[in-house]
Formats: C-alpha cells, structure tokens, sequence
C-alpha cells in the first residue's frame, strides 16, 4: 500500500483584509492526498484558491487551520524545521522569480551551497547538470536579463531540480509566458513527470492536464469540487461547475487559437 | 582691496594638510554611517514592533534636526552630564550618526525596490530569512541603492565643513585661519570651494565605476 508524500487534512486559510477587518476566506476546508511520483494538476477559475493551496503545501502562506502532512510528519507543527521540508519540496513560480544579480549557473548553485553546504565546486558542477538537463548548458553564464522568458522558467526549474527534491511545486509556470514559449517549459515538465517526479502544478494550460496528469483536482470558490484522473473530470465531469468551468476555457483556448487541436468540449445537457 | 593669489602657494601645505583630515573625517564617518545605516535600515524592515519602532525614532531624530546642532549638543553639551569628547571624535561622531540616518533610509529603499518574489524563491528552496537577505535582497538591493549613496557622500563631505565650528583644523578652519593672516577671504575661499569640488567629484567619478562594474547584465541602462 503507498502512502501519500503529501496530505492535507481540512486545510484552511483566510487573509485579513487591510481596510475591514473581516476576514476573507480562501481556502474553506481542503483535504487532499498526493501520492508519490504522481502528476497532480489542480485546475479552476481565478481565485478560487488554487495557487493560495499551492503555497500553503510548502508554508510560503501559512494556514490558518488545519494541517500538512509531508511524508507522515506533521510540518504544520511550530517545532518543524520548515527549511529542511522546503528544501524536498521546492517550487517554481509564475514570474521565474530568479535571482536578478546571479547568472543562470549561479541561481542554481546558491541553495546547493547555502542550504546542502555543498562545495562551490560540487555545487557548480550540479548545477550543470541541472541546466544540461533542461537544455540550457550554453546558458550557464547568462543573467536572467539576458534569457527569454521561456529559458528563465527553465532555469527557474534547474534550480530546483538541483535541490533534489521529492516534490516540485508548479505555480502557474506558464501563464507569464508568450504562448510560442510554452512549449519548451511544458516539454521540461514533461521529461521530468515522465522521470518519475512528483509534481503539483497549478496550471491553466488544459492539453498538458488532459496529456499528463494522473490526478486533477477542481477547485471552485476554496473548496475541492471534483477530483479524478483526468479522462473522468475532462470527459466525464460530475459536476456542473466543473462542466461549465471546462467549457468556458477550452472554448477560449480554441477561440485562440485556431491552430491548435481541437479538444472534446464536453456538452453541457 | 586687491586680489593677492600668491597666498595659496605661500600657505598650501597647510591647507592641505586641512585637506587631509577633512578626507579623513569624511571618510570614516561615512564608513561608520554604511555600517551603521545598514544595522539601523534592517531595523526598519524588521516586522519586530519594538526594533522598527527605536529605529524609526533614530532615522526622525536624527535627520530632522539640524546636523550643527548635533555637532554643539555632543561637542558642547555632552560635557555638561560627565561626557567628554575631544573637537576630532566630536566632530566624527556626529557626522557618523547623522549619516547613518540617512544611510538607513537609502539602504531601506534599496532592499524594497526588490521584489517579494526574490525572497520567496529563496524561502522555497529551504534558504533562511537571513541567508535570503545577504545572498539575495541586499546584493541587489545596494546595487539599486548606489546613485542614492552617492549623493549622501557628497553630502558628508560637504557637510564636513562644519565641524570647523568646534575647532577641528580640518580645510575649512584652516581656510579662514590663513584668511585671518592675509585678508583675503575671496581668493581663500575659491580656492576652498575648488578643493571641496575636486573631493565629491572624485567621489562621484569613482562611485559611477563601481556603478558600471557591478551593473547586471541584462537590466535596463547597462550595455
């Protein structure tokens, strides 16, 4: 029997707005499980708290109820070192977010020499091969400046690639990019989930969710709607927001695009 | 009364000699105001309520009260609870902590001109607040903060000048001692400002080196 790497039990986060003092909840309670070398796309409309999810799995938004669990321990727990977890489950975010000051070899080998106190030598050669691994070798000496934006998301997942980890958080990694850059970050995306890594990715890019993943969670309004690999969800939704949500965006993707191949758009009844 | 410029030649080294420690001043309290300035600006940046509140106070204090003044309360008032200072430390340690005031701020605006996603990366990876801060936020952040720094050392030269008033024979009192002697206050203090200016000059060339050395590849204004 396999265990989830990740599990949340009735997670909760609410930001308190500066003006009022209410509270706005955005997560209102979700239980998840993500077993290990699985691709999990967790898929919705804006603000429905899928991103606020993502960055609660690693304490980058800490929750205000419920917990975390990352290989059977507890990391909501106050006595967690949450840097040794975040070092197993690094993220990569929408806008790169790579160290402007530091070539592309640099951003790789900071946290290797920071975080696994590697050598400038090992941590050098790592990150090497973590760029080798993404196709941009040639790029080692580059600053993030100088790289497109497809090339800097590459970079953005040598650096955590390099980390090791058991996990990769996605974060939208595509929706900064200009739609001819997609398909190298997506291709990436790919090799690595065809490799075996755990990933959860928050995504809006349907063909990789449909193509990749083995798990798709639909996230409306804080809430887990429906869950299922995706043949289910994408062809077979139960639900009728989730019906509504895919109709909405495969038709916009189509809309488009007229290139790009037609998906099956499920028909509402 | 005519203008007699031979008395810059006949009393040269001793304005330079005032020339030096004005240099000299200058320099150390500028060290000491960086060094100072980062400690107070981290401070600022601190979410510790307790810390960016006696910090806070610090950078209000210091920067909205005349700096002569300054100069007179530790020179002058300090003695009068039991604390002494000779014209020289007296003159340094005001500069200093006036300018760590203002070098807080710059150094303040400099770390917030970096974005939040910077430090989140570096969180996301297992770094540490204070590994993220050293190795990420403060590289860039001084990067930015740089033209900022150098018109605050400017202007601790320049201000330099007044700590003539407690007796430092820095150039400026050695200036108007030469134009006791001479009676030539225009052509002394020409030559005073000329000196001044070949100072923050070579300043400004020197911090726009640095400027172009440490510019990043890539980011707007750099070839």
């Amino acid at each position: 029997m396999v265990k989830p790497i990740i599990e949340t039990v009735d997670l909760m986060k609410s930001f308190k707005t500066k003006k009022s003092k209410e509270e706005h909840m955005v997560l209102k309670g979700i239980s998840i499980k993500i077993m290990p070398q699985n691709v999990v796309v967790i898929i919705g409309p804006s603000g429905s708290g899928k991103s606020t999810l993502l960055r609660c799995l690693n304490r980058l938004n800490e929750p205000t109820a419920g917990k975390i669990f990352f290989e059977g321990y507890d990391i909501t727990d106050p006595g967690v070192d949450i840097n040794l977890i975040r070092a197993q489950m690094t993220m990569v975010f929408q806008s790169f977010n790579l160290f402007m000051h530091l070539t592309a070899r640099k951003n790789v080998s900071l946290a290797l020499r920071k975080v696994k106190k590697m050598s400038r030598e090992d941590a050098d050669r790592r990150a090497m091969e973590a760029l080798r691994k993404v196709g941009l070798e040639d790029k080692a000496d580059a600053y993030p400046g100088q790289l497109s934006g497809g090339q800097q998301q590459r970079v953005a997942i040598a650096r955590t690639l390099a980390m090791e980890p058991k996990v990769i958080l996605f974060d939208e990694p595509t929706s900064a990019l200009d739609p001819e850059l997609i398909g190298e970050v997506l291709d990436v995306m790919k090799r690595l989930a065809s490799e075996g890594m755990t990933m959860v990715v928050v995504t809006h890019e349907m063909g990789f969710a449909r193509e990749m993943a083995d798990w798709v969670f639909f996230m409306d309004d804080g809430l887990i709607v429906e869950q299922g690999p995706p043949e289910e969800i994408f062809v077979r939704p139960k639900s009728e927001r989730t019906r509504i949500f895919l109709k909405r965006v495969l038709s916009e993707v189509e809309a488009l695009d007229p290139l790009k191949p037609k998906y099956d758009v499920p028909a509402l009844p | 009364m005519e203008l007699n410029w031979s008395v810059i030649p006949e009393y040269f080294w001793f304005l330079m000699a005032g020339a030096l420690l004005t240099v000299l001043i200058a320099a150390i309290s500028i060290a000491l105001g960086f060094a100072g300035g980062i400690l107070i600006g981290m401070g600022r940046i601190s979410n510790n309520f307790f810390i960016h509140g006696i910090t806070t106070c610090y950078v209000e204090a210091f920067r909205g009260t005349p700096l002569l003044i300054q100069i007179f309360l530790i020179f002058f008032g300090l003695p009068s609870v039991g604390i002494y200072f000779d014209p020289i430390p007296a003159g340094i340690l005001a500069l200093s902590l006036n300018s760590a005031a203002y070098q807080a701020e710059i150094f303040r605006g400099g770390v917030q001109s970096i974005s939040k996603g910077q430090m989140e990366a570096s969180r996301a990876m297992g770094m540490s607040y204070n590994q993220t801060l050293f190795n990420v936020i403060i590289p860039q952040g001084l990067r930015n903060a740089l033209p900022a720094y150098t018109n605050e050392f400017i202007t601790m030269i320049k201000d330099s000048s007044l700590v003539s008033i407690i007796g430092v024979m820095e150039l400026t009192q050695r200036g108007r001692i030469v134009i006791g002697y001479t009676f030539q206050p225009f052509v002394v203090f020409i030559f005073l400002a000329i000196m001044y200016f070949i100072m923050t000059y070579t300043t400004s060339r020197l911090l726009r080196q640095i400027e172009k050395k440490k510019a990043i590849p890539g980011m707007i204004g750099v070839e």
